[in-house]
C-alpha cells in the first residue's frame, strides 16, 4: 500500500496527470502546511496527495500530532495550505478567500466537531436552521420543517426545542450532524466526532454516518477508534504529516 | 419569523445579562459625563450672554457735576451714541450684624419704570420702591441675611446712619454676585437718597455706544468725543468708566469654567471612546469561538459583522436611552447651580440639537466605529484560528523581552508570579485598561491638586500680609489724629497710613478713563502711598527694588498692574491720571503680590504731589492687631469704627483679611467644584472599565482555570490569582495617573492662576489625592476582579473545560 501511495506521489511530481473521474470529490495535490512556533517552523503536513471519491466513508487515523486535523482542515477550508492544491468537487479551495470559503463551505461541506460546538443560546432546531439562514437556502418557512426532519433523521426530533445544554453528549453530536446536513452538502467532514462519547453512543453516531454514506454522502472522519473500521470504506493513516498507508479505497 | 442568528443575539444578551448591563451602564455613564459638561456648557454659554446683554449694559459711565434730562436727551443725539440715561451711585455701608458693617453700593434710579440702560428686573415686593425704602439685589438680600420687610441700618459716606425698610428685591444680572464681591447692592430713588443724607442730584451719565461690538478702542474714541463735547457745553467731566465691552464682570471666571468644561468634555469623549473600545473588544473576545463556529457552518464576514454591529448598536441605543436623559437633567442641574452661584437667571434650559447629536453618536457611532476594526480582524482570521482561540493563545506569553524578564522573577508567591505574568498576556487590552484608569485617575488627582494649589496660594497670599484690617476713610483726615486715635485703642498693635486713590492711564485728551464696572471692583487700577519702611506686606521683587524713603518720583508696580502697561520695565516712565491730574512716575521696581488688585505704590510725598492732597492728611490706614483670630478681628473692627466715628472720622470701607479671602475663594469655588465633580464621573468610568476588563480576562481563561483546578488548585487560589492581577493593573495605572496628573495640574493651574491673578498656580502634588486614588483604585480593582473570579471559581471543572 505504501508503495502505491509513493507511486501516486511520484507520478504527480513528474507532471503525469491522473485520470479525472467524474466520481471524484476531493483531490489534494502536494499539500503542505507549516506553522510558526516558538521553536521555529513546524511542518504539520508534508506534500500530501490524496483523492476521495463520492460515496466513500474515509477514516483518517494516526497518532496525536500526526496531522489528521490539519488534513481535514485543508479539505473544509478551515485552514489554508502553505503550498499545494485542494480541490473539492472541482472547486479550488486553496484559492478561495475567507469570504468565498464561508459561502462555499456553507453549501458544500457539513462539519462535525469533537466538542459538538453547538451555539449554546440557540435551541437544537435553531442551531440546525442557522446554516440555512446564513446561506439563504430554503424559504424561511421550509427551514424549520427541514430542521425537524433532519433531527428526526438523527433520532432526536423530540429534543428540537431544547437548548444544547439540556442534551446528552450523544444527542448533542446528533444535533451537530443534523446541522451539518442542513444545506444538504455532498461532503461531511468530522473531526473525532466520537472522541467525547461513550462506546455505545459512539457506535450509534458512526452508524448514523454510515447510513448517510449509503444515502450517497461522502464522509471524511478523523478518528482514533480503530475498532470501528468495519464501517469505513477506506482508512488513511498519517504519521508525521505524511500518508503512510491507504487501505480499502478505490484509489488504493 | 425571526431569523435564528438574531435569536442568538438576543439570547446572548440574556445569557450575559450582567456583562451586557454593565456595558450599557458604562456607555451610559460616558454619555452622562459628556452630557453634563456639554449641557452645562451650551446652556451657560448662551444664558450668560443673554443675562448680561439683556440688561442693555452701558458702554461707558461718565461722572459729571450733574446729569439732568436735557443733557441726557442732547447726548442721545451725539454721533455714535445709541442710548443714554442718568443715574448715580454711592458707596454706603450696611449693618449685617450689630456693629458689623459691609459695603453697600446704592444705585440711584430716577424712574424705575423707564429704565432702559443697565436694566434690572423686579423679583419680589414693591416696584418701584416707595420713598424712604430700598430694593435690594436678590443675591445681596441673602448676603446680608435680610428679608423684604426688614429695616436695615445704612450708613452714608458721611457717617450718617439711617434705618431703611427693604421694600422689595430685584435681579441685576449685570453685577457680580454680592457674596463673591463682598458688597451688597441697593436701589433707591433720588428722594430716598436725599433722605439718607446725600444729595439727590444725579451725576453719572450712562451711555451705550452704537458700535460697541467693535471693541474698546471704538468705545473710547466715541466716549472721548462725547466728553469733549460735554466739556464744551460747560460740564465738568470726572472719571469715565469703560468696562470691558459686552462682557459680564465675571466673564473671565465664567470663561475659565466654560473652557474647563469644554476641555473636560473633550477628555470625557476620549475617555468614553477608550472605555467603549475596551468593552466592545472584550465582548468580541468572548465571542471569538462562536464566530468561528458560525463561519464553519457558512456564515460570511458581512453577516457576522452585521450581527455584532447590530448588537452593539442595540446596546448603544439602550445606553443612550439611559444616559441621554440623565445627562440632560444633570447638565441642566449643573448649569442651574453655576447660574445660581453667579446670580444669573436661566431663561431657557434648552440644549442645542447638536449637543444631543453628539451624545447619541457617543452612544452609537463611537461603539460601532471602535468595534468595526476588531470585528473585521476577528472575521478575517481563519476558522481554525478562531476555533483554537482560548483567549490567550494568540499573543502567546514568552515571545517578548518583557516576558523573559517577568519569567525570571522568583522568590515570591507562585500565585503572585502567575498573576503578574497574566497581566501582560493581552497587551492591547492592558494598554487600553491602563489608559482608561490612568486618565480617570489623572483627572481626579488634577482636581484635588488644583484645589490644594489654590488653597496654598491663598494661604501664602495671606501669610505675606501682616495686617488684619484696612480702613478707607470718607475724606482725607489729619494723619496724626487718625493714627493716634487708632493706636490708642487696646488690642491695636500697629497702624500705618496706606492712602489709596483710583488711577487711570493718562491720555492725550486728558480724560480720566478707567476700565472698571459700576462696582469699581473689577478692572480697576489704584495708586497707593506706601511707607517705604513698612513690613505690612512682603512682596516678591520680580525686578528692580522696593520703594526707598528718598525716592522722589519712584513707583513700584505689582504684577497685576503690569497688565495696564504692556512690556513695562524698571527705568520706564509711566503716566497716570489721578484725581483729575496727570502725573508721571519713574518705575523702580516690579513685585509679585498674589490676591492684591492692580496697584502702583509710591512714597507718601509723591502720593501727595500726585493727588494734590495735603501731605499731612491721609485717606486710608492698615492696622495690625495683637490677636489675629476671626472673632477678635470682627469685634475689633466694630470697636475701631465706633472710636473713629466718635472722633468725627467717617469711614468709607472696612476690609478685613477674612472678607478678602472669602471674596477670592468665592471667585473660584465653582471651578473647583466643577473640576471635582468631573473627577468623580471619571473615577466611575474608570472603575467600570476595570470591571469590564477583568470580567473578560476571567471569561477568556475559564478553561485555564479548569486546568488549574484539575491539577490541584483550590477555588480560592483561582480567586487570589485574578484579584492579584486586578491589583497589579490598578497599581500600574495609579503610577501612570500620577505622571499624567503632573502636566494636567501644571496646565490647568497655569490657566486658572493667570486668569485669576496673572500668576500660574504652582504645581502641587496633593498627598491626599495620591492616597484617595490609591484606595479607590485598590478597592475598585479588588471589587472589579473578585466578582468574575468568584463566578469562575464556582464552575465545575467539567463546565470550565467544555466552555464554548
Amino acid at each position: 500500500m505504501l508503495s502505491q501511495v509513493k507511486n501516486h506521489h511520484r507520478e504527480f511530481m513528474e507532471g503525469k496527470s491522473l485520470p479525472v473521474r467524474e466520481s471524484r470529490l476531493i483531490e489534494m495535490n502536494g499539500v503542505s502546511k507549516a506553522y510558526e512556533v516558538a521553536a521555529g517552523e513546524f511542518l504539520a503536513l508534508k506534500e500530501v496527495n490524496m483523492r476521495v471519491d463520492k460515496g466513500e466513508f474515509v477514516a483518517v487515523v494516526g497518532k496525536s500530532g500526526s496531522g489528521k486535523s490539519t488534513l481535514i482542515n485543508m479539505i473544509t477550508g478551515i485552514d489554508n495550505p502553505t503550498s499545494g492544491e485542494v480541490f473539492v468537487a472541482s472547486t479550488p479551495v486553496h484559492t478561495l478567500n475567507q469570504e468565498q470559503l464561508a459561502i462555499w463551505r456553507g453549501k458544500n461541506v457539513g462539519i462535525v466537531f469533537q466538542f459538538f460546538q453547538l451555539l449554546p443560546t440557540l435551541t437544537v432546531a435553531e442551531n440546525v436552521v442557522l446554516p440555512m439562514d446564513f446561506c439563504n437556502m430554503y424559504s424561511p418557512r421550509e427551514r424549520r420543517e427541514r430542521a425537524i426532519a433532519l433531527l428526526n433523521k438523527v433520532g432526536i426530533a423530540e429534543q428540537a426545542d431544547k437548548l444544547p445544554a439540556a442534551l446528552s453528549g450523544g444527542e448533542q453530536q446528533r444535533a451537530a450532524i443534523a446541522r451539518a446536513l442542513a444545506n444538504d452538502p455532498p461532503l461531511l467532514v468530522a473531526d473525532e466526532p466520537t472522541g467525547n462519547l461513550d462506546s455505545h453512543t459512539s457506535d450509534a453516531v458512526i452508524q448514523l454516518f454510515a447510513n448517510l454514506v449509503k444515502e450517497g454522502k461522502t464522509v471524511v472522519m478523523v478518528t482514533h477508534e480503530r475498532d470501528l473500521k468495519q464501517y469505513f470504506t477506506r482508512t488513511i493513516t498519517l504519521s508525521d504529516g505524511e500518508v503512510v498507508t491507504d487501505h480499502g479505497g478505490k484509489n488504493g | 419569523m425571526v431569523s435564528p442568528r438574531w435569536k442568538k443575539l438576543w439570547r446572548d444578551l440574556q445569557a450575559a445579562q450582567g456583562r451586557m448591563i454593565m456595558m450599557v451602564i458604562a456607555i451610559a455613564v460616558s454619555i452622562l459625563g459628556v452630557g453634563i459638561m456639554l449641557g452645562a456648557y451650551t446652556i451657560l454659554m448662551r444664558e450668560v450672554s443673554r443675562n448680561y446683554l439683556g440688561t442693555n449694559p452701558a458702554s461707558a459711565y461718565l461722572e459729571l457735576d450733574q446729569v439732568d434730562d436735557s443733557v441726557v436727551e442732547a447726548v442721545k443725539q451725539q454721533p455714535g451714541i445709541a442710548d443714554a440715561e442718568a443715574t448715580s451711585w454711592v458707596l454706603a455701608r450696611v449693618e449685617v450684624r450689630p456693629n458689623e458693617w459691609r459695603p453697600l453700593l446704592l444705585f440711584v434710579i430716577k424712574d424705575f419704570n423707564e429704565l432702559h440702560v443697565n436694566k434690572f428686573l423686579p423679583e419680589a415686593g414693591a416696584w418701584p420702591p416707595p420713598v424712604q425704602t430700598i430694593l435690594l439685589e436678590r443675591d445681596a438680600l441673602k448676603y446680608i441675611n435680610g428679608n423684604i420687610g426688614d429695616v436695615i441700618n445704612v450708613q452714608n459716606p458721611n457717617g450718617q446712619k439711617q434705618g431703611i425698610l427693604i421694600s422689595g428685591s430685584v435681579h441685576d444680572p449685570g453685577l457680580a454676585p454680592a457674596w463673591q464681591g463682598e458688597t451688597a447692592y441697593g436701589y433707591v430713588t433720588p428722594e430716598t437718597l436725599a433722605w439718607l443724607g446725600e444729595g439727590s442730584t444725579l451725576h453719572i451719565l450712562k451711555v451705550v455706544v452704537k458700535d460697541q461690538s467693535q471693541g474698546r478702542a471704538t468705545i473710547e474714541a466715541t466716549v472721548s468725543n462725547l466728553a469733549q463735547w460735554l466739556k464744551a457745553q460747560g460740564y465738568t467731566v470726572g472719571e469715565i468708566r469703560v468696562p470691558p465691552p459686552l462682557l459680564h464682570p465675571h466673564q473671565t471666571q465664567l470663561d475659565t469654567v466654560l473652557l474647563t468644561l469644554l476641555t473636560f468634555t473633550l477628555m470625557a469623549l476620549a475617555l468614553s471612546a477608550i472605555l467603549i473600545a475596551t468593552i466592545v473588544s472584550a465582548m468580541l473576545a468572548q465571542q471569538v469561538r462562536q464566530i468561528g463556529i458560525m463561519k464553519a457552518i457558512g456564515a460570511r464576514s458581512v453577516q457576522i459583522t452585521g450581527l455584532y454591529l447590530g448588537l452593539i448598536a442595540f446596546l448603544g441605543m439602550a445606553a443612550v436611552l439611559i444616559g441621554l436623559p440623565l445627562g440632560v437633567m444633570a447638565g441642566r442641574g449643573f448649569a442651574r447651580m453655576i447660574a445660581e452661584n453667579m446670580n444669573l437667571t436661566l431663561y431657557s434650559e434648552a440644549i442645542p440639537v447638536w449637543a444631543y447629536v453628539v451624545q447619541v453618536m457617543m452612544g452609537t457611532l463611537v461603539p460601532l466605529l471602535v468595534a468595526f476594526g476588531p470585528l473585521q480582524r476577528t472575521t478575517r482570521v481563519t476558522v481554525r484560528e478562531t476555533l483554537n482561540d482560548y483567549g490567550t493563545t494568540r499573543e502567546s506569553f514568552g515571545s517578548r523581552g518583557l516576558d523573559g524578564w517577568l519569567g525570571k522573577i522568583r522568590s515570591i508567591d507562585n500565585t503572585l508570579i502567575l498573576a503578574l505574568r497574566n497581566t501582560f498576556r493581552r497587551r492591547g487590552r492592558l494598554i487600553m485598561t491602563l489608559g482608561l484608569l490612568a486618565a480617570a485617575g489623572g483627572m481626579f488627582m488634577t482636581g484635588i491638586n488644583i484645589n490644594t494649589s489654590w488653597n496654598q496660594m491663598i494661604v501664602n497670599a495671606v501669610a505675606i500680609r501682616h495686617y488684619d484690617l484696612e480702613i478707607q476713610l470718607n475724606s482725607p483726615q489729619t494723619e496724626e489724629k487718625v493714627l493716634a486715635t487708632i493706636a490708642s485703642i487696646p488690642g491695636v498693635q500697629k497702624v500705618e497710613s496706606w492712602d489709596l486713590m483710583p488711577a487711570a492711564l493718562s491720555r492725550p485728551d486728558g480724560l480720566e478713563m478707567v476700565r472698571t464696572y459700576p462696582d469699581g471692583g473689577h478692572g480697576n487700577l489704584s495708586l497707593r502711598s506706601a511707607p517705604p519702611e513698612s513690613n505690612f506686606v512682603e512682596s516678591v521683587v520680580l525686578s528692580g527694588r522696593w520703594l526707598k524713603a528718598d525716592d522722589t518720583d519712584g513707583a513700584v508696580l505689582n504684577h497685576m498692574a503690569t497688565g495696564f502697561f504692556p512690556n513695562v520695565k524698571v527705568g520706564d516712565i509711566i503716566s497716570l491720571t489721578v484725581n483729575e491730574r496727570t502725573v508721571t512716575f519713574h518705575v523702580v521696581g516690579i513685585v509679585r503680590q498674589n490676591m492684591i488688585e492692580p496697584t502702583i505704590y509710591t512714597t507718601p510725598n509723591k502720593f501727595a504731589e500726585a493727588t494734590g492732597l495735603p501731605i499731612q492728611s491721609i485717606n486710608g490706614v492698615r492696622i495690625s492687631l495683637t490677636d489675629h483670630d476671626a472673632e477678635t478681628v470682627s469685634s475689633m473692627t466694630g470697636k475701631i469704627e465706633r472710636v473713629l466715628v466718635a472722633n468725627n472720622i467717617g469711614l468709607k470701607a472696612v476690609i478685613s483679611e477674612t472678607m478678602l479671602e472669602n471674596a477670592t475663594n468665592g471667585h473660584i469655588y465653582i471651578f473647583i467644584y466643577a473640576l471635582f465633580s468631573i473627577s468623580v464621573v471619571m473615577a466611575v468610568v474608570g472603575a467600570l472599565g476595570m470591571m469590564s476588563n477583568m470580567g473578560t480576562s476571567v471569561i477568556e481563561r475559564t478553561r485555564e482555570f479548569g486546568v488549574m483546578r484539575a491539577i490541584g488548585a483550590k477555588s480560592h487560589t483561582v480567586l487570589r490569582n485574578v484579584i492579584s492581577e486586578g491589583l497589579f493593573i490598578g497599581l500600574m495605572s495609579w503610577v501612570i495617573a500620577i505622571v499624567i496628573s503632573l502636566p494636567f495640574s501644571l496646565g490647568i493651574g497655569y490657566m486658572i492662576g493667570n486668569l485669576s491673578f496673572m500668576v500660574p498656580l504652582s504645581l502641587v502634588i496633593s498627598p491626599m489625592a495620591l492616597v484617595i486614588w490609591l484606595v479607590v483604585i485598590a478597592l475598585g480593582s479588588i471589587t472589579a476582579s473578585a466578582y468574575p473570579a468568584w463566578q469562575a471559581s464556582r464552575l465545575t471543572i467539567r463546565e470550565t473545560l467544555s466552555y464554548v
